[in-house]
């Protein structure tokens, strides 16, 4: 179905030159290191760890409210070193999902509750089912469905998902408009 | 609100073998002009690749390691993947100021804390490639019996075969001549002599099996000892492993991670590629890819007013074109009452040499007379490969519980523009519209509004369906390569719209 | 790349065993099956699974082989199954709705090249080198019983019962229920696990003594067995030893298992006799559950002493143990024979598969007739 309108306040909600929209009740921790490519929607109350290690997103990339993007951690014999996380473009990522991995292909759909383990490789074109736990270190393969506790393949995502996911994106983002 | 990746499909399509699917999950033949889905086209093994490391395994590779990775495992008790980890061990010799503390690796699993070392595996010095693995005990015994099997079977051909030879034989032999036997002549010019087959020494057989009167002895201390569950396998624990399905927990071994398949999916009518994915396992690319989605209108519900039982609803659909050249759609009734049931008109708009292959194509399309596939025609065969079966397709089982108004008039598509998407200068396009029919336009998109009126006899709650076909002009660009003009075709395409449910009635 | 396959390498056959439950999937020549798995489908659409032996009708089954086999050959199996020879070991007794459709999804929807249907009864015997055996075969569904000598069945001897897995499930289920009223219906899965883990098969001599009324034995100790993380299944000791007793006492008609292979062995010529009782091969998941065996032969000697079975001049009762775990048994024979030139002799071609349109099949008239 086609997507409905969602309306945002103007004043929570910070438009940059590229496009990026971030709303201003997130917690971006060291902003300096997340590098956000143009027309990324962050809605409220998401919370970004620039501090721990860099971060950096494709465009038309949508995190939703609530949502945790947190750099994975790699413990050595001389202590911890935090991984940089790199996300594709055209990503969408569900509500309160936590996302740990250490790299997001382009076009993947993250549902809701998902909880990513750490150092995750999700390749491209893949799709996380709602209330998905993944253990730490799974890679999904392309054009997979994961769903479960631990997430196990459980399906596979039809070959146009790429239009699927731009199309999804690009329409989320011009139905993001503000309340007049 | 569902999307194609997550909800309840709310549109599908009629696939030509009578099933019904969304969009997303059909495939476009250019060459039949049809539509095929998952289930009518014929899949093929592409590449094998393994999941976690990415990396093809050529055929070959794949079917001597039995189809799994050499250096990827899977944890025994829950099925997730194994990491190595590294750990140091001290410097064997603690005196010897040369000796390094060594590393050495161990499997684990992240999900559920397995290790290769609850088994009993020893940690090794390397990181890839030198995990013990174990043998089937009855190998030996089984090979010798397969052995002997397959040396009795080839025994009793050759003997059928020389039954079949001894039969033609019509002339007279040496023998009969002259009464000299060719094991007399062999003597007398001084050849060793050649054993009578018979008579050559049989290889070994392995000894039958010796049935004992012990069978397995009863347990007794599960009579009196309780058991602890952790300690014993689950039954998909014991059939990951089929060879040694152990019984307690200590002996699970870890397991070769399984490849994974890249597929190609093929025309069983015409038997040209219909989606063919790049050979590297990482890459998301497709060397053909003739989707319906790039091919067909698309149909998406804008939106659609509460369901009345009986009274008239409004329904706006939004169409759009995918395709780069302009379409005219039109309505029509979803089965035609003058033509066949299921048939496809083929007109062309432009007129051309007649391509001959067309006529095979629309003799093929019998009316289907019986649900379930029997084979109905087998194609000419082709040298290379033997010829696909086309399978009769099966009667749309979806019941219509709503009736929609079709409009008489058509309306127009503009080609899809990619670099519209940038250009805000507005349409500029001098289309008349019907505007009781189109209600919004832009670039390739365009809702129309429909009149539905579900049935009389629908209760609350109950789904409603409607369903048209939609004939839009589909230009097939493969014969503009002989640089003919590229021919029109009306492309029937049946749609079904699941609206939800029956609100209230008055 | 496709166009190589098979050039240098031997042809590889798969051959699968189709079972109520479970199905052994594998190549020909190698010593084991390369899975197991459930004989089940989910479908797409509804999330719903579906056993593949609940089908209501010949295209419903369709359907539910398309799935299942398409998952067989592109998840597990990893092959194209165009123009590939395919090996399928089925019991003699299996619906010929099931064999029939079975061919034409193979035939018509993946066109494969030729099909081999081994009988699962027959070539259980060949991971065993010999020619004559009595062969259990206790499933899911029922055990089957059918003598082979000298390599041939002997149909006329058959036996079947419905005493197998599903029944012993579905006590359980009803005994779980009344022994723990809170817990509402349990998976079939679950069922299947507290039967391998819990259960198993007591002596005859306890068996006994617990049809006393005023037996003094104690069962074995109660197992808590932890559902879905929050709750507590109790099985009693009770249930676990006796679960299984069902298939040893005889019903209305004076049936069990026991008596199964002794009718059989009355049926068979009195030469054979006593050659089949010296070769007892059970095959069939259910036979390993622990005690299985044992009780087994005790209860053949027993049933040996009653007034029915004077005739049978039997003394002892001997049995093989294949080279395999019992429940894939008939798949290795099927491997076996797959390995061999019998593959290309006996096996029927996708040309004559659509010639005849059906398969032979040994009721049917038209194949066993002895005019050639």
């Amino acid at each position: 179905m086609e997507m409905r309108d969602i309306n945002y306040d103007r004043s929570e909600y910070v438009e940059t030159a590229s496009g990026n929209r971030v709303s201003r009740r997130t917690v971006l921790c060291g902003s300096q290191n997340i590098v956000l490519q143009g027309k990324v929607i962050i809605q409220s109350d998401a919370i970004i760890r620039g501090d721990l290690a860099n971060v950096k997103t494709g465009r038309y990339c949508i995190i939703s409210k609530e949502a945790v993007i947190r750099p994975p951690y790699k413990k050595f014999s001389k202590g911890v070193a935090f991984f940089p996380l790199t996300m594709g473009d055209h990503v969408y990522v569900g509500e309160r999902s936590v996302v740990n991995a250490a790299n997001i292909g382009s076009y993947v759909y993250i549902g809701r509750n998902v909880v990513l383990g750490r150092r995750c490789h999700l390749r491209d074109c893949c799709v996380i089912e709602d209330n998905t736990i993944l253990a730490p270190e799974t890679v999904v393969p392309p054009f997979t469905r994961y769903s479960g506790s631990p997430g196990i393949q459980v399906g596979e995502v039809p070959e146009c998902q790429q239009d699927l996911m731009i199309d999804f994106t690009r329409s989320y983002y011009q139905h993001f408009v503000p309340k007049l | 609100m569902s999307n194609y990746i997550t909800g309840p499909d709310v549109v599908k399509y009629a696939c030509s073998c009578g099933l019904l699917k969304p969009i997303t999950r059909l495939y476009f033949c250019r060459h039949c002009l049809e539509l095929r889905c998952g289930f009518c086209v014929c899949h093929e093994v592409d590449s094998n690749y393994c999941g976690k490391c990415c990396e093809n395994l050529p055929s070959a590779e794949a079917r001597l390691k039995k189809n799994r990775c050499g250096d990827c495992y899977d944890c025994p008790s829950c099925k997730q993947n194994l990491s190595k980890r590294a750990a140091t061990v001290g410097p064997k010799n603690p005196e010897d100021p040369k000796a390094t503390p060594r590393k050495v690796y161990y499997l684990l699993c992240l999900n559920c804390r397995w290790s290769s070392r609850d088994v009993g595996i020893p940690d090794q010095a390397a990181a890839t490639g030198s995990w013990p693995e174990r043998e089937n005990v009855h190998a030996a015994r089984l090979q010798e019996i397969i052995e002997m099997y397959k040396g009795i079977v080839l025994a009793e051909k050759q003997q059928k075969m020389e039954k079949d030879k001894k039969k033609q034989r019509r002339f007279m032999t040496f023998t009969d001549r002259t009464g000299i036997t060719a094991s007399m002549l062999r003597k007398r010019i001084g050849l060793p002599d050649i054993p009578h087959p018979l008579l050559k020494p049989k290889p070994k057989e392995p000894e039958e099996a010796v049935a004992k009167e012990e069978v397995e002895e009863f347990p007794e201390e599960l009579l009196t000892k309780p058991i602890n569950l952790n300690e014993i396998t689950t039954l998909e624990q014991r059939l990951n492993l089929p060879e040694w399905q152990p019984t307690t927990v200590d002996k699970l071994f870890p397991i070769h991670k399984q490849v994974s398949v890249k597929r190609s999916q093929r025309c069983r009518a015409c038997e040209h590629n219909v989606s063919k994915p790049e050979y590297s396992p990482t890459s998301i690319k497709f060397k053909i890819q003739l989707f319906a989605f790039y091919h067909i209108p698309e149909v998406r519900i804008f939106t659609v007013e509460p369901l009345r039982a009986g009274k008239q609803c409004e329904l706006l659909l939004k169409f759009s074109n995918p395709t780069q050249h302009q379409t005219v759609i039109t309505f029509l009734p979803l089965f035609p009452s003058e033509d066949s049931f299921a048939s496809k008109e083929i007109k062309e708009l432009v007129p051309d040499e007649e391509v001959p292959s067309r006529e095979i194509v629309i003799e093929e399309k019998q009316p289907p007379s019986l649900p379930g596939s029997q084979p109905s025609s087998l194609l000419h065969t082709s040298l290379s490969r033997t010829p696909s079966i086309t399978v009769k397709p099966r009667p749309i089982k979806q019941a219509i519980t709503a009736n929609v108004e079709l409009p008489t008039s058509n309306f127009v598509l503009l080609p899809r523009d990619d670099a519209a998407e940038f250009d805000d200068s507005g349409d500029t396009h001098n289309i008349q519209d019907d505007t009781k029919l189109v209600v919004w336009r832009k670039s390739n998109k365009a809702v129309i509004r429909l009149n539905i009126t579900p049935l009389e006899n629908l209760n609350i709650g109950d789904e409603v369906v409607v369903g048209f076909t939609m004939q839009h002009i589909y230009v097939n660009t493969i014969t503009a390569v002989e640089s003919k003009e590229p021919q029109r075709y009306n492309n029937n395409v049946k749609v079904f719209q699941y609206l939800g449910k029956i609100v209230g009635s008055e | 790349m496709p166009l190589y396959e098979g050039i240098g390498t031997e042809k590889l056959t798969v051959v699968m065993d189709l079972g109520a439950a479970f199905t052994k999937l594998g190549f020909s020549g190698e010593f084991a099956p390369r899975h197991i798995i459930r004989s089940e489908v989910t479908l797409k659409g509804s999330n719903l699974t579906r056993e593949i032996y609940s089908y209501v009708n010949g295209d419903d089954l369709y359907d539910l082989l398309v799935e299942f086999l398409h998952m067989i050959f592109f998840k597990y199996v990893l092959l194209s199954p165009k123009d590939k020879p395919v090996i399928i070991v089925e019991s003699l007794l299996c619906p010929t709705i099931f064999r029939e459709t079975l061919a034409k999804v193979l035939f018509s929807h993946y066109e494969i090249y030729s099909l081999l249907i081994v009988p699962s009864h027959l070539v259980s015997l060949a991971p065993l080198a010999i020619n004559t055996a009595l062969v259990v075969d206790v499933g899911y569904l029922e055990t089957t019983v059918i003598p082979i000598c000298h390599g041939l069945p002997v149909l006329h001897a058959w036996q079947a019962l419905p005493l197998a897995s599903q029944a012993i499930n579905n006590k359980l289920r009803k005994h779980l229920h009344s022994c723990n009223i809170k817990i509402s219906e349990v998976k079939q899965n679950i069922i299947d696990d507290i039967k391998v883990r819990c259960c198993f098969v007591t002596p005859q001599r306890r068996a006994i003594q617990f049809l006393k009324s005023n037996s003094q034995l104690n069962y074995c100790p109660d197992l808590q067995y932890p559902l879905g993380g929050t709750k507590i299944i109790n099985v009693p000791g009770k249930i676990r030893e006796t679960v299984a007793e069902f298939l040893f006492e005889e019903d209305n008609d004076h049936q069990c298992l026991s008596t199964m292979v002794l009718d059989s062995i009355l049926k068979v010529n009195v030469d054979l006799r006593v050659k089949l009782a010296e070769n007892i091969l059970l095959t069939g998941g259910t036979v390993m559950l622990t005690g299985f065996k044992a009780r087994f032969k005790e209860e053949l000697y027993k049933q040996l002493n009653s007034s029915r079975y004077e005739k049978l001049k039997l003394s002892k009762f001997m049995f093989h143990s294949a080279p395999s775990k019992d429940n894939y048994t008939a798949w290795l024979g099927g491997a076996i024979y797959g390995a061999t030139e019998v593959l290309g002799m006996k096996s029927i071609t996708r040309e004559y598969y659509f010639k005849e349109s059906r398969l032979p099949d040994w009721p049917n008239m038209k194949d066993n007739s002895r005019i050639q």
